[in-house]
């Protein structure tokens, strides 16, 4: 298992990860369902229709609501929490990382800035709690969550707002702002999958945000130059693989960003827009790709619990035959 | 020999402060779940005073009209377009900076069907060489150990 890199998160942040992509997953699939239900109608059909969408979504916007209002508590409240929080601030090496990683892709560096490293192999001791993609992450998700969160309750009863502002089309305005606020964190959910599905050495899940730290064996080879990708074996499926999903991934950002342009909400439009002909057929099939990665990251999200299990079985049972137990690294590929 | 002599000590999050923070969250997601359904008002006793909206628009329907030139609406969804796109763009340049630092890295990597045995993951794990094995006996010509073939 050449996955096995350095451990990152605790055994209490692989088990809300797991839960906040679950719940986010639901909230895109019966959120833009709705919102792009010219292309994505067998999603609103395969939910119940308009009212199971609604109430699909309703029941993971109130589970987002108990994570995000959890992971707080649990940042304020206790010392690991406080003292993460100096690890997110960003700093000048986030800044050199992102320059370095231009340089390395033309060419210029060759290697990738500690800051920026999803593969550390040797020289884990030198790279940060996240990397400059991680601490973006974390300020964009947060910002968005609590907006989108914000948001979602205030259109949760319609009337209410409609009341608030003396409107009726502030309902429709609200709608639209909690849709449009959504999509950036849609399209950065597809960076996030491909990011860290495909990175070769650690191809097809990155596990270190499944199987927790206290798992992972921290006995490095000192002696190797470098991270020691060299070494490792690349997947015999990882460009076929990468470079069907890296486009399907461009193509539904592209796509979702294009329908967000198009859907009008706010002002309410005086005619109705009827769809039909080629570019429609085009952002339909755009918008279905942009889904299907979401749906992989789903389904890796699975393999990379399955891989913690399996994981936890080899150990429990290393732990229970001490003849067979070697250095703690004799592990084989699981594919 | 135990597993978690190899295993590093890490300072996770104590169980008491997860147990009683997921009561609270549960708590505080009920209290906001229940003022949010509360939040509604029977539509009967929505406007009683209509907003009306002056000049050309005037006349049958201009609440309507009126509720629909909000101007700090339009502006919070126009701004939310621009950061879509701005979002988008530079996302879409995040997805190939690391494509392109991806198919380097994968450049360096041992291809498959070299043979090697010095397939040592750095984590100290082993690299399996099922694949490498098999395409060794009936491929002669494969890299020399440790070679990088592109």
């Amino acid at each position: 298992m050449t996955q096995l890199d350095h451990g990152k998160f605790s055994k209490m942040t692989t088990t809300f990860h797991t839960l906040l992509a679950l719940d986010v997953f639901v909230l895109f699939f019966s959120g833009y369902s709705l919102m792009f239900n010219d292309e994505l109608w067998w999603m609103v059909n395969l939910m119940g229709g308009s009212s199971g969408v609604s109430a699909v979504h309703r029941i993971a916007g109130g589970g987002l609501i108990a994570l995000i209002v959890f992971w707080m508590l649990m940042m304020v409240t206790t010392d690991t929490g406080r003292g993460n929080f100096r690890e997110i601030l960003p700093s000048k090496g986030d800044f050199d990382a992102f320059i370095q990683d231009v340089q390395f892709l033309l060419g210029n560096a060759d290697e990738r800035h500690p800051n920026a490293r999803q593969f550390a192999g040797g020289t884990a001791d030198e790279i940060p709690l996240l990397t400059y993609i991680g601490k973006g992450v974390v300020f964009i998700f947060a910002i968005e969550l609590a907006l989108l969160t914000i948001s979602g309750i205030l259109i949760w009863s319609k009337t209410g707002v409609m009341d608030l502002l003396a409107t009726k089309t502030a309902a429709a305005a609200f709608v639209t702002f909690h849709g449009l606020l959504g999509v950036i964190m849609l399209m950065g959910v597809m960076f996030h999958i491909f990011e860290h599905g495909f990175h070769p050495a650690l191809y097809p899940v990155e596990v270190k945000a499944f199987i927790p730290k206290s798992m992972i064996p921290e006995d490095h080879d000192d002696d190797t130059e470098g991270t020691g990708i060299e070494q490792l074996e690349l997947s015999p499926s990882w460009n076929m693989a990468s470079t069907v999903v890296g486009a399907m991934t461009v193509i539904g950002i592209v796509s979702v960003l294009l329908g967000s342009l198009f859907d009008e909400g706010y002002p309410v439009p005086r005619e109705i827009a009827i769809g039909g002909g080629l570019t429609d057929i085009l952002l339909t099939v755009g918008i279905n790709m942009g889904v299907f990665v979401l749906l992989l990251g789903l389904v890796l999200q699975m393999y990379g619990n399955l891989l913690r299990v399996r994981w936890q079985r080899r150990l429990e049972q290393e732990d229970s035959e001490p003849a067979t137990a070697t250095d703690g690294g004799h592990v084989e590929s699981d594919d | 020999m135990s597993y978690r002599e190899h295993l590093p000590e890490t300072k996770g999050y104590p169980r008491t402060a997860i147990a009683i923070n997921a009561v609270v969250a549960l708590a505080v997601t009920a209290l906001i779940l229940w003022w949010a359904a509360d939040f509604a008002v029977f539509y009967e006793e929505l406007f009683r005073i209509q907003p009306v909206a002056e000049g050309a628009n005037a006349g049958v329907g201009s609440d309507w009209t009126s509720g629909n030139q909000v101007a700090w609406l339009d502006f919070l969804i126009a701004i939310t377009h621009a950061a879509d796109v701005i979002m988008g763009v530079f996302i879409l340049f995040m997805v190939f900076l690391h494509w392109g630092a991806f198919r380097r890295l994968a450049g360096r990597m041992r291809q498959s069907g070299e043979t090697g045995s010095s397939a040592v993951a750095a984590d100290g794990g082993r690299v399996t060489d099922d694949a490498a094995g098999e395409d060794a006996t009936d491929d002669d010509s494969a890299a020399t150990d440790g070679g990088e073939r592109r």
